[in-house]
C-alpha cells in the first residue's frame, strides 16, 4: 500500500517537474529499459522467499548474453536456436547453484557470491575481456524494438513470465512450499515436503529466466556484451524487498515485486527527465535506490518491532521475560 | 599438526605454484616487478584481514570497495588541497570507520542480514562516489606518491607495513580478550552471550575495524600513482572474500586464522600471474576466482563436517 | 546452619501448564543432593530457576542466607551457580584452553590473554578431574562426555559454590563414570554443594547424601540416602559404578542406619524410589482400550541406524493397537521414530509394510507408505507457526488434494473447516496462524494434519507434552477412536501414567534398542524398572 502511493506520488511528481515525462514514448521506454530488471527480480522472489538470496543472476545475464551473441555471430546459429541453447546453458548454470545449495547444504550467498565471480568471468573469458558481438539479423533485433498489439514486444514476454511467476507463487503448492520452506525448513521437512526439489526448482528456474533476460537485453541494445548486467542483482533484490518480500523468507508476493520494479523504473526514468539533474539522473537514481532498500529493510524490522511490543502490550497479564534481543 | 592442516595445505599449494614458476617462468622472480606486485598486492592484504575479522564474527561485508573509493577519493582532494599527509591518512582511517559504523548499526542494532545492508551501501556508496567525481581522477601533488621516499623505499615500507598490520592482527586475535569474542560470537552467539560477551557489540566492532582498514587501505593504495582513480576500489570485495575463503576462514564463522588469509591472498595473487606466464590469457582472472571460492568451501564442507551427514 | 542454597514455594507457569506448583528445595554445603523424577516432572524448569533462566511467578530463593531477586543467567554465574547441561553449551569451533579462556577470563576487551598460564591452568582443571584431553584440542573434535568434562572444568575454574549436574552420566563410559564420580566426591570434599540429577538409581546410592523427588511439578518427599561408611566410600561405591546391574539395591543402607542416629531412618530402597517418582495409581480417566488388534501392520526386524543410534530394533504393531514406546530420554525413541519416517535412514534390519519389505529413505517416502510421524517439537518441527491453520493442515496431502499442482482453496477450507471440526480445534477459522493457539490445539492441528493423510500407521511422539488438562484427555479419546477404526498407533511418552493407561501394549526402550515388550497391563513398577534396567523381579514374579 505505501508503495502503490509511492509510485502514484512518482508519477504526480515526474509530470510535473520532468520534460514529456508522461508522453506515450516515455512510457514505452520506462517498459522497455525495465524489462530485464523486471524478469531478475521475478525470479529473485522466489528464491528470497524460500529464505535463500541468489548473487549470480546478473553475472549470468551477461555470460548467456555473450554466448547468445557468440552463438548467433561467430557460429552462425539462426538466433531462435541460439536463443534454446542459451535458455538451456542458464538452467544448467541455475541447476549448479541448486546442486550446492541442496546437496551439499551450502548456504546460498557463499554458493552464489562464488557463482557470480564465475559466471562474470566466464563471459570475459569468451569475450576475451573487449569483444563484442553485434551482427544480429533485424528479425531478432524486434523483439527489443517493434511493438506488438501497441506494447512493445518484450513487453508481452515480461507478462507472460509474470503470469507464470504469479500462478507459481500464489495458485500452486511450489509457493506453498517456498512460504513454508522460508519460515521454517525444518517444519517443511517434517510435514513431508520435498524441501530440496523445491529449492533446486526455484534456483533452476533464476538461471532460466536470468537467460531470457539476456536475449532480451541483447535485442534491446543491439549487442552482447561481457558486463551486461552488472549490478542488476541488486536492482532485483530491491525491488523484491521493497515490494514487501521478507527478507528472512517466507512472506511476499509478486505483485509486490511488480510494484517495485515499477517503482525503480519510473525513478530512474524520471529523474533524467528532470532537467536540472539530467546529467547525473543515473547516478542520483542509483544512490536513491540504495537508500531506499535501506530503508524498506530497517521499515520492516521496525514495523515488525512495534507489532510485537503492541502483542505484548496486550497480554501484559503475564509477567514479560526479560530479553535481550 | 592436523590443527594447521587447512593453513598448511594452502602454504604446499603456494610452494608448488612458486616452484613451478622458478622452473618454468624464472622471469617472475625478477626483482623489480615482482617488488611492484607484492607492494600493489598490500591494500587487498589490509582489505582481506579485516573481511577476515568480519566472516570470523559470522558476518560479511561486501561495501568494502565502495568505503575504499570514498576514502580515496575524500583523501585525494584533501591532499590535492595541500592538506598534510600526516593529517590525511588518520582522517581517511576515521572516515571509513564512520561508514563501517553505519553498516555495523544496520546489521547489529536493526539485526538485518549483513549481506544485503552492505549491498545497499555498496551501491549507495559507489553512485554517490560517482555522482560526486564524476569519473573523474584527481591528481596528487608532488612528494604523496611514495610517501616522498622514491619507488623502491616507498614499496619497501608498504611491504613492511603489511607485514606489520599481518602480524599485530594475527596476535592480537589470538591474545587479545576483544578477538577471542569474535571467535566466541562466530562460533555461536547464544553461547557467547552466556559467556558474558555481547554479541551486538563485538559486531558492532567488527565492522568499525572493517571499515577503518578499508580506509586505511585506500591510502596505501593511493600513494603507489600519482593520480587517484575514483574506480579503483571496484571489485575488491571478492577479491577479500576470495583471500580469507581460501585462507580457512569459514563462511559460518568461528574459525580461520588471519596468517592463513595472508597466505590465501598470496596465493590468489600468484595464480593470475602464473597462468600468464603458463600461457592462459589474463581474462580468466575472475572465472578463477570464483572457482577457487566454491571450491574453498565445498572443500571445507567435506573435510569439517565428514561425519555429520 | 544455613543452607547453602534454599528455595521456597517456588511455582512457575508457561501459558496454562504449571510446570512447578510450589516447590521447595535446600542444598547444603558439601552435600550431593540427587533430584530425581520422570521426565517432565519439573526438574529441568527447577534447574531453569535456580540457573536465572527462568524468573518464578512466586516464591522465594536465597543463597547462604541472601535472598536473591531477579536473577540472571550471568548473576548466577557471579553468584557462583554453575551448570552442567546434557548438552554443552561450548564453542565448538575453538581449543579447550580458548573456551576456557572465554569461560574464565576477564570481559575486558583489550586484557591481553596469558595463553602459558591459560594452558596451564586447563591442563591443572582437567588434570584434576582426570580428564585425559589436550588443552589444544578442537572442542568438535571431542565426544560428548569429552565436552561435559571441559565444562565441569570450566565450573571447577569457575571457583564454584553450587554445581548442578543434569544426568552428568547418560552418555558417559563406566571408566568416565568412575572418573567423575571421584570429582563429585572432591567437590563435595571442597565444601561445594552438588545438585545432582540422574535416572540411574544406582548412582543415587552411590553417591547422594539426600534425595528429592519431584513429580507433577510437586515436591513429593526428600530422603537421606545412607552412604557406605566414611572409611568405605570409595570401595563401596566402585562395584555399584562398574557393575550396576548386579548392585542388590536393598542390601545397602543396611547395617549403617545408625550411622545418622539424628534423622528417622528410613531404609530408602530402589523399590520405594521408585514408587516416589511413579506415585498415584494409573487413574480411570484414561478411555477404556476398545481395541480389537487385527493383521500386523508394521513389522521391523533388527532395524539399525547408526547414524541415530539406534541398533537392532524388532517390533510388530497390529491394526488397531497402540503400542506405547517407553524409556528414558536419550534411550532412542524419537530416534526410532526418525528412522521410520525416513528422515535419518535405517541403514540395518528390514521395515516391513503390511508384509512387504519396503525402505524409506525420505519423509516423502514414508508419507507414500503411509507412515505419519507427529513430531515431539511442535512448534519447530509439528507444525509452521506463521502459516494459517489451514494451510497447515494440507501439507502433508499436496499430492492427493491438489493434483497438478493447483491449490484448490475452496476444497482446502472444506477439509480443514472438517478436520477443525472433528479433532474440536479451537480457532477463530482455518485463516488463523498456527501460532496464535493455543498449545492443546497445535498438537490438534499436527495430528490432524497426517490423520488427513489416512495413514496406516501413526507415530506419536509425545503426544500431550505440554498440553493443559483438558486437551490432554481430548487428544487420548482422539487416539483411541483411531485406534478403534484400525490405525495402528506407536505412542511415545514419558508420561508413564499416559504409557499405561493407553496401550495395548508396551515396548521399553534403552540404549537404543527395544529391550522388552510388556503386556498392557504391566504395572508402572515394572515398566519404570524395566527402562532404568532394573530386573525387578518381585513385579515379574
Amino acid at each position: 500500500m505505501i508503495l502503490a502511493a509511492f509510485l502514484v506520488a512518482e508519477f504526480i511528481l515526474f509530470s510535473a517537474t520532468g520534460r514529456n515525462f508522461l508522453q506515450p514514448d516515455n512510457l514505452t521506454n520506462i517498459v522497455r529499459h525495465s524489462t530485464e530488471i523486471g524478469l531478475l527480480a521475478l525470479v529473485m522472489m522466489p528464491v528470497i522467499l524460500t529464505g535463500g538470496i541468489d548473487l549470480s543472476v546478473g553475472s549470468l545475464l551477461g555470460l548467456c548474453a555473450v554466448l547468445f551473441g557468440k552463438m548467433v555471430q561467430d557460429a552462425g546459429l539462426s538466433p531462435g536456436a541460439a536463443a534454446a541453447v542459451t535458455l538451456l546453458v542458464g538452467g544448467i548454470a541455475g541447476g549448479f547453484n541448486a546442486l550446492l545449495i541442496t546437496r551439499l547444504r551450502l548456504p546460498p550467498l557463499i554458493v552464489t557470491l562464488g557463482t557470480f565471480s564465475l559466471f562474470r568471468g566466464l563471459a570475459e573469458a569468451i569475450t576475451k575481456g573487449t569483444a563484442t558481438y553485434s551482427k544480429f539479423p533485424d528479425s531478432f533485433l524486434a523483439l527489443g524494438s517493434a511493438t506488438f498489439l501497441g506494447l512493445p514486444t518484450q513487453a508481452w514476454v515480461f507478462v507472460a513470465v509474470a503470469g507464470v511467476i504469479w500462478i507459481l507463487v500464489h495458485r500452486t503448492t511450489f509457493g506453498r512450499s517456498w512460504r513454508a520452506i522460508g519460515f521454517s525448513p525444518e517444519g517443511a521437512r517434517y510435514a513431508g515436503l520435498p524441501v530440496e526439489r523445491r529449492l533446486a526448482f526455484a534456483y533452476v528456474m533464476a538461471g532460466v529466466v536470468a537467460a531470457l533476460a539476456a536475449i532480451i537485453l541483447t535485442a534491446r541494445v543491439t549487442q552482447a556484451r561481457a558486463d551486461a548486467g552488472t549490478g542488476y542483482e541488486l536492482l532485483a533484490i530491491t525491488a523484491v524487498v521493497l515490494g514487501g518480500t521478507s527478507i528472512f523468507g517466507g512472506t511476499g508476493s509478486v505483485h509486490g515485486t511488480l510494484l517495485g520494479v515499477a517503482a525503480i523504473a519510473v525513478l530512474t526514468n524520471g529523474l533524467s527527465r528532470i532537467p536540472s539533474i539530467m546529467g547525473v539522473s543515473r547516478e542520483l537514481s542509483g544512490v536513491l535506490t540504495g537508500a531506499l532498500l535501506i530503508a524498506a529493510l530497517a521499515g520492516g524490522v521496525l514495523m515488525k518491532f512495534l507489532s510485537e511490543r503492541r502483542a505484548r502490550r496486550q497480554t501484559s497479564a503475564t509477567p514479560s521475560t526479560p530479553s535481550n534481543a | 599438526m592436523s590443527r594447521y592442516f587447512r593453513e598448511l595445505s594452502v602454504a604446499a599449494v603456494l610452494a608448488l605454484m612458486l616452484s613451478a614458476l622458478a622452473v618454468f617462468a624464472p622471469s617472475f622472480f625478477s626483482p623489480a616487478p615482482l617488488l611492484s606486485r607484492l607492494a600493489s598486492e598490500v591494500p587487498a592484504l589490509v582489505v582481506a584481514l579485516g573481511m577476515a575479522v568480519v566472516m570470523i564474527g559470522r558476518q560479511i561485508d561486501i561495501s568494502v570497495g565502495s568505503i575504499f573509493g570514498l576514502t580515496a577519493v575524500l583523501s585525494g582532494t584533501l591532499l590535492a588541497n595541500q592538506v598534510p599527509l600526516p593529517l590525511v591518512l588518520p582522517l581517511a582511517i576515521l572516515t571509513g570507520a564512520l561508514f563501517g559504523g553505519i553498516n555495523g548499526w544496520l546489521v547489529a542494532g536493526l539485526g538485518l542480514p549483513s549481506i544485503v545492508v552492505t549491498l545497499a551501501t555498496l551501491v549507495t556508496g559507489r553512485e554517490l562516489l560517482s555522482l560526486w567525481q564524476q569519473g573523474r581522477f584527481i591528481s596528487l601533488p608532488e612528494g604523496v606518491q611514495w610517501f616522498g621516499l622514491g619507488q623502491t623505499t616507498g614499496q619497501w615500507t608498504l611491504i613492511a607495513v603489511g607485514l606489520l598490520l599481518v602480524t599485530l592482527m594475527a596476535w592480537a586475535s589470538r591474545n587479545l580478550a576483544a578477538g577471542r569474542f569474535i571467535y566466541a560470537v562466530g562460533s555461536d552467539p547464544e553461547a557467547a552471550r552466556l559467556a558474558g560477551v555481547r554479541p551486538g557489540a563485538v559486531t558492532f566492532g567488527t565492522f568499525v575495524l572493517m571499515g577503518a582498514l578499508a580506509g586505511f587501505a585506500a591510502v596505501l593504495n593511493l600513494v603507489q600513482s600519482p593520480q587517484v582513480d575514483p574506480k579503483a576500489g571496484g571489485g575488491l570485495e571478492l577479491k577479500a572474500i576470495a583471500a580469507a575463503v581460501i585462507g580457512g576462514v569459514a563462511v559460518t564463522g568461528g574459525r580461520g586464522r588471519l596468517w592463513g588469509v595472508f597466505l590465501g591472498l598470496l596465493l590468489l595473487t600468484t595464480i593470475n600471474p602464473a597462468l600468464t606466464y603458463l600461457r592462459v590469457e589474463a581474462y580468466w582472472e575472475k572465472a578463477i576466482q570464483g572457482t577457487v571460492i566454491l571450491l574453498a568451501v565445498v572443500a571445507d564442507r567435506f573435510q569439517g563436517n565428514g561425519g555429520a551427514k | 546452619m544455613t543452607p547453602l542454597l534454599q528455595l521456597v514455594s517456588v511455582t512457575k507457569s508457561f501459558g496454562a501448564v504449571r510446570a512447578l506448583k510450589g516447590v521447595s528445595f535446600d542444598l547444603k554445603a558439601g552435600e550431593v543432593h540427587a533430584l530425581l523424577g520422570e521426565n517432565g516432572a519439573g526438574k529441568s524448569t527447577l534447574i531453569k530457576v535456580i540457573t536465572g533462566a527462568h524468573r518464578p511467578d512466586a516464591g522465594t530463593m536465597a543463597i547462604a542466607g541472601n535472598a536473591i531477586e531477579n536473577l540472571t543467567p550471568t548473576a548466577a554465574q557471579r553468584l557462583g551457580i554453575a551448570c552442567i547441561h546434557q548438552q554443552p553449551t561450548l564453542f565448538p569451533d575453538l581449543t579447550v584452553a580458548e573456551n576456557i579462556a572465554l569461560r574464565l577470563g576477564t570481559t575486558r576487551s583489550f586484557a591481553r590473554v596469558n595463553w602459558p598460564a591459560n594452558r596451564a591452568r586447563t591442563a591443572e582443571l582437567l588434570g584434576r578431574i582426570g580428564a585425559a584431553i589436550e588443552p589444544d584440542a578442537e572442542v568438535r573434535s571431542l565426544s560428548m562426555p569429552g565436552q561435559q568434562l571441559v565444562e565441569i572444568a570450566c565450573a571447577l575454574g569457575a571457583g564454584a559454590r553450587i554445581v548442578i549436574m543434569d544426568e552428568p552420566t547418560a552418555s558417559l563410559t563406566q571408566k568416565e563414570q568412575h572418573l567423575l564420580f571421584g570429582v563429585v566426591r572432591d567437590l563435595k570434599a571442597r565444601g561445594v554443594g552438588v545438585i545432582y540429577i540422574s535416572h540411574r538409581l544406582e548412582e543415587i546410592f552411590a553417591l547422594a547424601d539426600r534425595v528429592t523427588v519431584l513429580r507433577d511439578g510437586e515436591s513429593i518427599g526428600t530422603r537421606e540416602v545412607h552412604q557406605p561408611s566414611g572409611s568405605g566410600a570409595l570401595a563401596g561405591a566402585s562395584p555399584s559404578g562398574a557393575s550396576p546391574v548386579d548392585a542388590p539395591s536393598g542390601e545397602a543402607p543396611e547395617g549403617q542406619s545408625d550411622r545418622r542416629g539424628a534423622c528417622p531412618t528410613i531404609d530408602l530402597t530402589e523399590a520405594e524410589l521408585i514408587r516416589l517418582m511413579v506415585g498415584r495409581e494409573v487413574a480411570a480417566i484414561y478411555p477404556p482400550s476398545e481395541s480389537d488388534p487385527g493383521d500386523v501392520v508394521l513389522s521391523i526386524h533388527n532395524l539399525g541406524c547408526s547414524a541415530g543410534g539406534v541398533k537392532n530394533v524388532t517390533l510388530d504393531i497390529r491394526a488397531g493397537e497402540i503400542v506405547g514406546l517407553a524409556g528414558l530420554v536419550g534411550a532412542g525413541r524419537t530416534e526410532l521414530a526418525r528412522v521410520l519416517f525416513g528422515l535419518t535412514p535405517a541403514d540395518a534390519g528390514q521395515i516391513r509394510l503390511h508384509g512387504q519389505s519396503i525402505t524409506v529413505c525420505s519423509p516423502q517416502e514414508a508419507v507414500a507408505h503411509g507412515i505419519a510421524y507427529v513430531p515431539e517439537d511442535r512448534r519447530r518441527h509439528g507444525i509452521i507457526l506463521e502459516m494459517p491453520v489451514a494451510e497447515n493442515l494440507t501439507m502433508a496431502i499436496h499430492r492427493r488434494l491438489f493434483p497438478g499442482s493447483w491449490l484448490k482453496l475452496k476444497a482446502e477450507r472444506h477439509l480443514a473447516l472438517d478436520l477443525i471440526r472433528d479433532l474440536g480445534v479451537k480457532a477463530y477459522g482455518p485463516e488463523a496462524p498456527g501460532g496464535s493457539l493455543s498449545g492443546g490445539n497445535q498438537q490438534k492441528v499436527s495430528v490432524a494434519r497426517w490423520l488427513a493423510t489416512k495413514p496406516k500407521l501413526l507415530i506419536l511422539d509425545e503426544p500431550t507434552q505440554g498440553v493443559d488438562v483438558g486437551a490432554k484427555s481430548e487428544i487420548h479419546r482422539i487416539i483411541r477412536r483411531l485406534a478403534k477404526d484400525g490405525l495402528a498407533v506407536l505412542m511415545i511418552s514419558s508420561d508413564l501414567p499416559e504409557v499405561l493407561g493407553m496401550s495395548d501394549r508396551i515396548a521399553v526402550m534403552r540404549g537404543g534398542t527395544v529391550v522388552a515388550t510388556l503386556p498392557g497391563g504391566t504395572s508402572a513398577h515394572e515398566v519404570m524398572a524395566t527402562a532404568l534396567g532394573q530386573s525387578a523381579p518381585e513385579a515379574a514374579a
